[in-house]
């Protein structure tokens, strides 16, 4: 966070420099080629260690290769790359729970809603989205979404492209 | 927001092309009441006259006709950017030079030819300027009060909008730390920090509006906040659908591979380790990968790993290499432990 604020703050007042930072940083990196190929090089890598079964076992792996290509500098890569282990005990506890005892207590701190504006309920959705930053303020968390949103789509790309790769791969010398 | 400044601004152009004869007239007195006491609105509408395009703004400096002999005398503005704004005005509008902006148009050409001058003149002003200049003032006053008239907002509602039009003004022209208070608006250091985190968070909403499609048209913080939640969700579906595909293909990964190095290694492959792209093009499909790894990033992937229990080393494992011995299954690994 004070690494995106610190390239803000140069932004604005050198802007020579910005073509030097914004390759670097920002949500414009997402889109070379470059990246893809980084993505889908160290996803099949990924892949093959994957445990077997698992739900959501590939979807880990894709998100943590995804967390790494980011280098560390958003928080949602940070947090998903520290928070893999606890996340899946979490899961795993969590499903065991859940049939265990149904939670009563749980609910009812919950209904009462102080703060109705619309905004800022929709901030609170955005910020369960983006993983790790639930307690982010609100400049932050947009431009860990902008990030975010960009990575995706990389992702997005560079999946569909495997998994064609993939498939074209079995299906040829079959 | 931006979105309100768009909205408004066509209504105000239609406005001052449409009832020109009519509500010039209506305007003058507006200004007449105004010059002396300024409502607590201020010159955020120059802003939004420096975020039109030229033509459109000497449009409508051309098109005002009021009197300029009411107006107090000239005073500058503190931002040298305005100034420069401003002088590029007066040269556009010195073409067609109507009567009744001569002396604005006279203020302004004054403004850029002494401009020099000025310049401590406004450094005074530097820091709070309750002083625009005379064409910023009318200009202000004018579009302020069409605004009013037009949209019929409170005043409350007027002083959000030009707050937000100033965030994105002095957002986009000023330095970072360097929030001035305009004239009329409070200039505690309360809203002076509400305005900055305003313009904050609207340049960051611009970027992603920028970012998610079909969001440029959509006005208002929670249509667009709602856009990029379901954005989101939309991608981390499709991711989510992704992995599903690639995990009923990934028994057979070893595999596919196996026929696609198959069919590199025919072609001439750069294996060089130092960092230097493959001339292939990625959608082409062939697997090479970039070479710039950086050991961290491994370091990164590596506790997640179980033992490297692949039989099958690709040009992509070199990635593995530097921790456990690859089985060797082609020229090329031994190439690149080689090179390690």
């Amino acid at each position: 966070m004070a690494e995106s604020s610190n390239s803000r703050k140069r932004r604005k007042i050198d802007p020579d420099s910005q073509t030097r930072i914004q390759p670097e940083t920002g949500p414009t990196r997402w889109r070379t080629q470059a990246e893809q190929q980084i993505y889908s090089s160290k996803l099949i890598d990924a892949l093959r260690h994957v445990r077997r079964g698992g739900h959501g076992g590939v979807r880990d792996a894709a998100d943590r290769v995804l967390a790494a290509s980011a280098r560390g500098r958003t928080r949602w890569s940070r947090a998903i790359l520290t928070n893999r282990l606890s996340l899946r005990l979490a899961q795993i506890n969590r499903k065991h729970k859940k049939a265990a005892r149904p939670s009563a207590g749980k609910s009812r701190p919950r209904k009462p809603a102080k703060k109705l504006p619309p905004v800022e309920s929709k901030v609170k959705v955005l910020s369960r989205l983006v993983p790790g930053c639930r307690k982010v303020s609100l400049p932050n968390l947009l431009e860990e979404t902008t990030d975010y949103i960009a990575a995706l789509e990389m992702q997005v790309k560079a999946m569909t492209f495997l998994t064609g790769l993939l498939n074209a791969g079995a299906a040829a010398p079959a | 927001m931006e979105p309100n400044v768009e909205a408004v601004q066509p209504q105000f152009r239609s406005g001052i092309s449409g009832t020109k004869p009519g509500g010039m007239g209506f305007v003058f007195d507006d200004i007449h009441g105004l010059i002396p006491a300024p409502p607590e609105t201020d010159g955020t509408s120059f802003t939004a006259l420096l975020e039109l395009p030229p033509p459109q703004a000497v449009e409508l400096l051309v098109k005002e006709d009021f009197p300029a002999k009411s107006m107090p005398p000239p005073i500058f503005p503190s931002n040298i950017a305005l100034i420069d704004r401003a002088s590029m005005f007066s040269v556009f509008a010195s073409a067609d030079n109507p009567p009744e902006s001569t002396n604005i148009l006279s203020a302004s050409s004054s403004m850029k030819t002494d401009s020099v001058k000025q310049e401590p003149l406004e450094s005074e002003h530097h820091r709070k300027s309750s002083s625009p200049a005379v064409s910023n003032q009318s200009l202000k006053s004018i579009k302020r009060k069409e605004r009013e008239i037009k949209v019929k907002e409170s005043s409350k509602k007027s002083k959000k909008l030009e707050a937000n039009e100033a965030s994105d003004g002095s957002g986009e022209q000023l330095p970072y730390v360097h929030v001035r208070a305009r004239r009329g608006q409070a200039t505690d250091s309360h809203s002076l920090a509400e305005r900055a985190r305003r313009e904050k968070i609207n340049a960051r909403m611009k970027l992603l509006q920028d970012l998610v499609p079909g969001c440029n048209k959509i006005s208002g913080t929670a249509m667009v906040l709602d856009e990029i939640i379901n954005h989101v969700q939309a991608l981390q579906r499709q991711v989510e659908f992704l992995s599903m595909r690639l995990a009923a293909v990934n028994p057979r990964i070893d595999f596919n591979l196996d026929a696609l190095i198959a069919v590199e290694s025919e072609s001439s492959i750069d294996n060089s380790y130092l960092g230097m792209f493959p001339p292939s093009i990625w959608p082409e499909g062939q697997l090479n990968s970039s070479r710039q790894q950086q050991p961290w990033l491994l370091d990164g992937l590596h506790p997640g790993r179980v033992d490297d229990t692949s039989n099958f080393i690709t040009q992509e494992n070199s990635l593995l290499s530097y921790d456990s011995p690859p089985n060797s299954a082609s020229l090329h690994s031994s190439q690149l432990k080689m090179e390690l």
